[in-house]
């Protein structure tokens, strides 16, 4: 098998194993809530947070790492320029990810002084990795643009998906970093850090997914390359177009000009719209081709991605967009809600189904079939739809007790926390948080195991009866 | 804006887009079976979408500016299914494509 | 109309047709350009907007001050209010002083990743409140009463140097080694940041409403 499929098992692996750690610490987040001691005194909450909310960040890029280094050598039919450098950074890579990870637990904080960021952690959400980190990050990030790129030019040819993937690398590394000044001022580094978060999560990721879920939905169902590529086409005009300067919607409350209540809230509320195209399109391909598709749950997971997206940041989004409704629901569990639906649906959902893509080919299996793969999806469908719903009713009690009535202050605040919905909600979201991990469980091992019985089946066929 | 017109207006724009999800899914699978009752469906599920953009329109606190974003996105969620499917069918026929 | 067309347009002396992926290629490059050119121009104002001493950021120096938060009916919502001098313990800084101040309870907040418990201007995790107002809070004249401090600033500093002694909740606050120059820093930036004018948020601050 090429080098750069190898390399994409271990990159997909890696991102199954650190979906397993995000999973394992949202429990413990989601455990303070309900037994403020839980671990108090040890792990404080913020870590466990910490390390959910920045492992999150790490399983989606390795998962979309993999699915690219998948799909190279398909696409440009010769061996990817450079994976020797990306097989060496692949370890730099888990191993500093797994240095980090220690840090936060082990050593947690540091003293008010540079040396912290460079060393412990920077403390700037979802970019808490400390400086010396930040630069793996970045030269893992680089090295991964010049594979792709790198081989466009070695061929001498580019498809219409890789143009855009390419071209979108630009942005997808230049934002980065971002990651690494102190900024004094809190409105300016929430400005900067917003463009990293938003035209990442919705916008230059939204491309990379697009174009994985267009070599996706070639392999998968056999569409035709042009369709794939007008289509992909439309997405990235209408991403882009309302995402952009949809960005605004994370400037209404962070001392920025109030033009962006106008701006913001109007480009955000048209962000639905590209996300119900996808919704029509999966439909569509789900009739034409349902009988032609040897991998289901590869299918499913991509069926799960156009609705998981549609409703998480569609549905769930445009509760909140308008500046006169997030002016009460900013920064509550609402958010959360959203947070979590969205990048599930957005961009879980889309990995995991590269994940059963790949394993078809890798342990070459006519057909990709059988129970486990159904009851993970169950589990973890449902479980998420349940963690959501519940975040959804917490947060709305926050938004009317703590904002709505209580005039926003610690006294507000704490009314909201003990309001009996909220902490229902949070008994609720752990229930179905359980759910997931279990699902979670089933998924691992679903990967872990499939195909090795039929192929041991084929090395002692049955006896004929 | 009290805080329970606050909440019933939050639910009200998320069941919007969410009715224009139902009318898409159950466009795409009527068009797919040739059926009517599907497709009718569909129809209902537009019509709870207009009902919900209308009551928004009507009773909820918001200036002027933002109830025409809601009435504009009412009719682009209308237009959104039909075009995109015409778009998806002539194609996939284009490229003799599966049938 | 040849087959195969469900639309033309003409675009100089070339026809574009709907199913044309070139079409729809032009149209996601001329979106991204012009969204692209619009969002920076509207960066540079807004970071003039922002920059201490722009429209909406008070300079530093503004620690000095007495800060309020109060219903501005022009405008229909919650604007900071710049009043007289009341400088932090009692001692009025510089400019420099003032900066020098901001740039430690920066690194204070990063270090030990408050957003990470906390929310800025609803920015961060939902744990613990959310800090915009809380130099205005009027639960500081309880941690007043309980670290014995006769200014809020004196209590803020004593709380945050211990938080696990002055709990008053379920949810605590770890000890995160925060020694008295960092904590003195932090409440200066504390105090600096809820003198921003952040478009009415959080609403009603300190104005609880009693109708539903």
């Amino acid at each position: 098998m090429s080098r750069s499929k190898n390399l994409a098992v271990k990159y997909l692996v890696a991102a199954i194993l650190f979906f397993g750690v995000m999973t394992l610490s949202g429990l413990m987040s989601a455990a303070y809530y309900i037994q403020p001691d839980f671990l108090f005194g040890l792990i404080p909450f913020s870590i466990a947070k910490m390390l959910h909310i920045d492992t999150m960040i790490i399983w989606l890029l390795m998962g979309f790492m993999g699915a690219v280094y998948w799909f190279l050598p398909d696409e440009f039919e010769i061996e990817p320029a450079g994976i020797w450098a990306a097989e060496i950074l692949f370890w730099v890579f888990v191993s500093a990810v797994l240095v980090v990870a220690a840090t936060f637990v082990l050593v947690q904080w540091g003293a008010g002084t540079e040396t912290t960021l460079w060393l412990v952690q920077q403390g700037r959400k979802y970019v808490e990795a400390p400086r010396w980190a930040a630069i793996g990050v970045a030269l893992v990030m680089l090295v991964f643009a010049w594979n792709v790129v790198g081989t466009a030019l070695r061929a001498r040819r580019i498809t219409g998906i890789m143009a855009v993937m390419s071209v979108n690398m630009v942005p997808l590394v230049l934002l980065y970093l971002i990651a690494f000044p102190k900024i004094d001022n809190m409105a300016v580094d929430l400005y900067w850090w917003w463009w990293l978060v938003h035209l990442w999560v919705e916008a230059t990721w939204e491309i990379l997914i697009g174009c994985i879920m267009a070599l996706a939905v070639m392999k998968l169902l056999g569409t035709s390359r042009k369709i794939v590529e007008g289509w992909l086409y439309v997405e990235v005009s209408m991403v882009l177009g309302t995402g952009i300067l949809g960005l605004g919607h994370h400037y209404f409350w962070i001392g920025t000009p109030d033009y962006w209540l106008g701006i913001g809230g109007f480009f955000s509320a048209l962000e639905p719209l590209p996300l119900l195209g996808m919704v029509v399109h999966a439909v569509y391909d789900a009739g034409v081709h349902r009988m032609k598709t040897t991998n289901r749950p590869a299918f499913y997971w991509t069926l799960a991605e156009a609705f998981g997206n549609f409703l998480g940041g569609g549905v769930f989004g445009f509760m909140i967009t308008l500046p006169q409704l997030n002016l009460f629901a900013h920064g509550t569990q609402w958010t959360v809600s959203h947070g979590h639906f969205a990048f599930w649906g957005a961009y879980a959902c889309g990995v995991l189904s590269v994940c059963y893509i790949a394993l078809q080919e890798q342990r070459r299996l006519a057909v990709v079939n059988g129970r486990g793969w159904v009851w993970a999806f169950v589990l973890l469908n449902g479980g998420l739809i349940g963690m959501v719903g519940s975040l959804l009713v917490a947060g709305m009690a926050q938004t009317f007790f703590e904002r709505a009535i209580g005039g926003s202050t610690l006294e507000a605040f704490i009314a909201g926390q003990e309001n009996p919905w909220f902490v229902l909600g949070m008994y609720s979201r752990m229930f179905f948080g359980l759910i997931f991990t279990a699902g979670y469980l089933t998924l691992a091992w679903n990967l872990l195991a499939l195909g090795h019985r039929e192929a041991a089946a084929v090395a002692q066929p049955a006896p004929a009866e | 804006m009290t805080p329970g017109v606050l909440l019933v207006t939050s639910v009200s724009l998320g069941f919007m887009v969410l009715a224009a999800g139902a009318y898409a899914l159950l466009y795409g699978i009527g068009r797919f079976r040739n059926s009517r009752g599907l497709l009718v469906s569909a129809g209902f599920a537009y019509g709870a979408l207009v009902l919900d953009a209308a009551g928004l329109i009507l009773a909820a606190p918001l200036a002027l500016e933002w109830k025409l974003l809601i009435a504009g996105s009412a009719l682009a969620y209308l237009g959104i299914p039909p075009l995109t499917w015409r778009y998806l069918q002539h194609t996939h026929r284009e490229e003799g494509a599966h049938p | 109309m040849p087959k195969g067309f469900i639309g033309k347009v003409r675009l100089g002396a070339r026809l574009m047709q709907y199913d044309d992926p070139k079409f729809w290629r032009a149209g996601a490059i001329s979106t991204t350009v012009v969204m692209a050119i619009a969002l920076g121009m509207l960066t540079v104002d807004s970071l003039e907007a922002i920059t201490p001493g722009g429209s909406h950021v008070p300079p530093y120096s503004v620690i000095n001050r007495h800060i309020g938060y109060v219903y501005n009916g022009r405008l229909g919502r919650d604007m900071p209010v710049i009043g007289a001098d009341e400088p932090l313990f009692g001692k009025p800084v510089t400019e420099t002083e003032a900066a020098a101040f901001m740039e430690r309870g920066k690194l204070v907040i990063q270090s030990r990743s408050c957003i990470n418990c906390h929310t800025f201007m609803g920015n961060g995790a939902y744990y613990a409140p959310d800090l915009t107002k809380a130099w205005l809070d009027p639960a500081w004249d309880t941690w007043m009463a309980i670290t014995g401090a006769d200014t809020k600033e004196e209590a803020m500093v004593r709380f945050l140097m211990a938080p696990e002694q002055y709990a008053t909740w379920l949810r605590k606050m770890p000890n995160l080694g925060i020694s008295r120059d960092e904590a003195v820093a932090t409440v200066a930036y504390l105090k600096w940041l809820s003198s921003i004018d952040t478009n009415g948020f959080p609403i009603h601050f300190g104005r609880p409403q009693t109708s539903r």
